[in-house]
């Protein structure tokens, strides 16, 4: 997996939005977002975002696809800088990079029929007309397991999870190479949640596709994904592959947040730290390690001290004073 | 399906001519006005051979009242008041369509523009809201009086006064559309922004463009009276309805009839038109639906 | 069209001291302009005091309905209780006057709703609207509704109770709103809670702090709750019983570990199969492997449905299935399912699919 080819390269990525008060709408602050985002994925990999509102995950998303102006970084996609391309060049990259949006029924034009919405990234690149542009739709629609009749309905004729299997479908035309999913399954039911799932591995394993996966539900991100990033207050907290961040999570977040994820063991009530208070606003972020104000094994540095993302094992990054690199990863402590 | 069990509101329309049925009776007022407008139309289109030659001075014939051969009676001119008030429909009807569409199109142009360029949207903005702050019959006159008055002219100084209001209109929607997912959807999919306008966004912008253009057909047709009145509209020899009420006001006290069937066929074109644009609105704006 | 509710006839005289709240065959319907939907279906439970009763399903069965059936807020153009009763501490709530209800809600059943922010008014300050339903139904005064508007805050684990009770609900964050919520429905002490899907718009991590919160109180006191949820999670963490519905009517009831352990209903397990986790003992990681699906599409309610409603996407489905509606009926000890195939589907290990096209 390792040897595969980089098809997206995230470097230090930023996105501050300003905040406008009073009459003149004087910029009184900054909402840091993404504050120091940096992540690769390769071919045939799935790489999941997760974490809870407000962590920045979407933001990276659409960062990305440049549907926000990053503030800073870059963003490389198949070793091609994106990040201050012009508006014709950075189209003709869409073609490598589609996204899958959260809603399946607002992402569709609603006075657009089936066919049209998914026929539409082909005309955009002029990839086809006329009958192939019909064939290609018609094959489009048997790969996503929607009937290949149904291109004349319209998108209110449709139940949720096929909407969002349209939408996988109008990702799909071009053969892109990275598909940056925001939420695709949690306005799903969990039956059909499954079938749409399952659809996302099938699609990958046939075309070898890289997908960005951004969701705040552990137990989808658990299946799905090869390696996972988990964000607090527009930081990744930690890198890790799957096993390792399931199995062996090292930051404290990361703990409570797995803690935290139901489960359908039953019986005697789990063990669990159930972290107190809110997420702090992104606008006032705390100093040093943004999770200190919550984590229940903070030292006083902590506060002062904003830890770096160090790779402490092989193909395991993670932000924490109390997690140096060669560590034991043994259970924390209360200090 | 059609086994239903019917429930209270279970009036669901089976064939095509009972469809339409339900639907003329739901919208009284679309049907009311559109068909006062029609008969205007006709009006308008046959005049020639509805009444006689409404320029033709008969100096015998000077303020008659309301007779058999005059049935709205003679101005101070001997002319006919009837034959002037038939050809006048045709003068309202066509600058009410005229500055409709006219003033609709631009407005819908600098609407889509200042919604999608930000930069566009605060110069031409700004010029929108000056130009609503002066009474829109001032604005027409003060145009007017550069210009040579024929009714091409009119026609212009009247849809200027009127852009402002439908172009924010388009703005406004286009704003709210452009948020929407699905447009986020098509710039991720490559689609370029002129597509995204004309494919995405402007058919949102119909049905209240709709609605908003038969306010400014009978706000023109108002407006045109109104400067006619004042002497400022169209030039005297063209008998729209506010020529034949201006020339007639002086002798109202002896000759009201002059003033009377015009004021009256203008107030009737006017009602008819909004009745038409309360009802589009009602069933094309789900905002306001009236029925749970 | 046959209703069988053997579970009815089979379990009887279940009222005894410690139900509070007895549902019997409640249909509640909707009118809309294409015709009349049968949200809820013939719909029958008892709840214990102090008990916590989940009702799990996907969007659509009528798990939200049949809780605003037992608080009476059906829209009254919109729809009716077409049948059944609901007997709430010896009286019957369906015949109940509007005026009755008023007085019970609110302050022997309250509600807990998704959206804590739409559930508030956003121009009365937090401790008012506690305090408010503490002086209609409790008429206490101003002042001792006030105190004990703090002290309900300060129950749920408000910090700084003073301060917050003189602040907006747009002030508060989404977890906070929610206790707000809790705090203002176990203001009256009532004997049932319902909460519908109450923290679904909410992170884990908050999720986990309300969830706990819930339970706490209940212990405390003694509240019954019914908890109205999608999440499987959720119902193996809170629940002692189960139930679960599919297209307005009940297909399982059993204790919690008994039904997710032994799922005898061919939808509950696929509701259970279709939820990505590990299997039990399995590493952890990247679980693979396709999830089961459960095919095809939840039935149209506007039309009577003759047999299973679940048949059609069944894969254990036979002609009788499509034609007879099978009796809700006892299959163990406080286990209860509508299935005609029960002896066929636990023949079968748990991990096998149940689409039809199996």
């Amino acid at each position: 997996m390792s040897s595969a080819e980089v098809v997206l390269r995230v470097r230090d990525l930023k996105k501050h939005f300003p905040v406008h008060r009073g009459v003149l709408s004087r910029v009184v602050a900054h909402v840091q977002a993404v504050d120091g985002v940096s992540f690769e994925i390769r071919r045939g990999e799935t790489l999941c975002l997760v974490g809870e509102s407000g962590c920045g995950k979407s933001t990276v998303a659409r960062s990305i696809t440049r549907l926000e102006e990053p503030t800073a970084g870059s963003i490389e996609l198949n070793g091609v800088d994106i990040t201050a391309l012009g508006s014709e060049a950075l189209r003709a990259q869409r073609r490598e990079m589609q996204m899958v949006f959260q809603d399946p029924y607002s992402s569709l034009n609603p006075r657009l029929s089936a066919g049209d919405i998914v026929g539409e990234p082909l005309t955009n690149f002029a990839l086809a007309q006329g009958a192939e542009l019909e064939r290609r739709i018609a094959a489009l629609f048997e790969h996503v397991g929607l009937r290949p009749e149904a291109v004349h309905k319209y998108p209110h004729e449709f139940s949720g999870g096929q909407r969002q299997r349209l939408g996988i479908a109008r990702a799909l035309a071009v053969n892109p190479s990275l598909i940056i999913a925001d939420e695709p399954v949690s306005a799903l039911d969990v039956s059909v949640q499954a079938q749409v799932l399952n659809l996302l591995i099938d699609l990958q394993e046939q075309f070898e596709l890289a997908y960005l996966f951004v969701s705040h539900d552990l137990a989808v991100v658990e299946h799905i994904g090869h390696r996972v990033a988990v964000m607090y207050l527009g930081r990744i907290v930690e890198l890790a592959d799957n096993a390792d961040l399931f199995g062996a999570p090292l930051h404290p977040y990361t703990e409570a947040l797995l803690a935290a994820a139901p489960s359908l063991e039953t019986g005697a009530r789990r063990e669990r730290i159930i972290l107190q208070g809110d997420v702090p606003s992104p606008m006032n972020p705390p100093s040093g390690c943004r999770f200190h104000t919550r984590c229940p094994f903070a030292l006083p540095e902590c506060k002062q001290t904003d830890p770096p993302l160090l790779e402490v094992a092989p193909g395991h990054h993670v932000a924490c004073l109390r997690r140096p690199v060669g560590g034991d990863g043994a259970p924390l402590t209360t200090a | 399906m059609a086994t239903m069990t019917a429930g209270p509101t279970a009036a669901t329309a089976r064939s095509p001519a009972k469809g339409a049925l339900t639907w003329a009776r739901r919208n009284k007022t679309i049907v009311g006005g559109t068909l006062i407008l029609l008969a205007l139309v006709v009006i308008a289109v046959l005049a020639p051979w509805l009444a006689g030659d409404p320029l033709q001075f008969e100096p015998t014939n000077r303020l008659k009242r309301p007779s058999e051969t005059f049935w709205f009676g003679t101005d101070q001119f001997g002319r006919d008041v009837y034959s002037r008030v038939v050809y006048g429909t045709r003068i309202s009807l066509i600058i009410g369509l005229c500055v409709a569409v006219l003033a609709t199109f631009i407005g819908l142009v600098v609407g889509v523009l200042c919604g999608f360029y930000k930069t566009v949207d605060t110069i031409l903005m700004r010029l929108m809201d000056g130009m609503m702050a002066i009474p829109a019959i001032l604005l027409a006159i003060a145009l007017i009086t550069l210009m040579k008055a024929s009714l091409f002219i009119v026609i212009i100084a009247i849809s200027i006064p009127e852009i402002p209001r439908v172009a924010r209109l388009v703005r406004s929607v286009v704003l709210s559309v452009r948020g929407r997912p699905y447009i986020e959807a098509a710039i991720s999919s490559g689609t370029r922004n002129w597509r995204i306008m004309v494919r995405h966004i402007l058919p949102n912008t119909v049905a209240p463009l709709i609605v908003q253009a038969t306010y400014v057909c009978a706000s023109a047709i108002l407006t045109e009276a109104g400067l006619s009145f004042l002497g400022a509209g169209t030039p005297p020899e063209i008998p729209s309805w506010g020529n034949v009420i201006s020339l007639g006001r002086t002798f109202f006290q002896i000759a009201p009839w002059i003033i009377f069937f015009p004021g009256l066929c203008l107030a009737i074109t006017v009602l008819a038109i909004n009745l038409v644009g309360d009802g589009l609105r009602d069933t094309l704006d789900p905002r306001i639906s009236r029925r749970m | 069209m046959t209703s069988t509710t053997s579970k009815a006839a089979a379990a009887p005289a279940a009222l005894n001291d410690e139900t509070i709240l007895s549902v019997r065959d409640l249909r509640t319907h909707f009118y809309t302009r294409d015709g009349v939907v049968r949200a809820v279906d013939g719909v029958t439970f008892d709840l214990a005091r102090g008990e916590t009763l989940c009702i799990v399903g996907e969007s659509g069965c009528g798990k939200s309905v049949t809780a605003l059936s037992i608080l009476g807020l059906i829209p009254p153009k919109a729809g009716k209780i077409v049948g059944g009763s609901i007997r709430f501490d010896g009286t019957e709530l369906t015949t109940e006057s509007e005026s009755t209800m008023r007085r019970i809600r609110g302050n022997r059943i309250s509600m807990i709703f998704q959206e804590p922010m739409t559930s508030l008014n956003p121009v009365l300050t937090v401790g008012e609207q506690i305090s408010e339903s503490l002086r209609i139904h409790q008429r206490l005064d101003r002042r001792a509704a006030w105190d004990r508007a703090i002290e309900m805050l300060a129950l749920v684990r408000i910090a700084d109770p003073k301060r917050r009770a003189g602040e907006y609900p747009h002030q508060l964050s989404g977890g906070m709103r929610q206790r707000v919520m809790i705090a203002m429905a176990l203001a009256c002490n009532p004997q049932v809670l319902v909460a519908d899907e109450p923290t679904t718009a909410l992170d884990v991590t908050i999720q986990a702090q309300i969830l706990n919160l819930m339970l706490e109180l209940k212990d405390r006191l003694g509240t019954a709750i019914i908890l109205i949820t999608h999440d499987l999670g959720v119902v193996a963490e809170t629940a002692q019983r189960v139930i679960v519905m599919y297209a307005g009517r009940m297909v399982e009831e059993a204790p919690v570990a008994e039904l997710l352990s032994h799922p005898k209903h061919p939808y509950t397990r696929g509701l259970i199969g279709s939820i990505p986790r590990r299997k039990p003992g399995a590493p952890r990681g990247r679980t693979r492997g396709r999830l089961q699906e459960i095919s095809g599409l939840v039935p149209s309610l506007r039309e009577a449905i003759p047999g299973c409603a679940f048949a059609p996407r069944c894969g254990f489905a036979t002609a009788r299935c499509t034609t007879e509606q099978p009796p809700f009926e006892a299959h163990g000890p406080r286990h209860y399912a509508a299935c005609w195939e029960v002896a066929r589907v636990e023949a079968k290990s748990l991990s096998e699919p149940v689409g039809s096209e199996a």
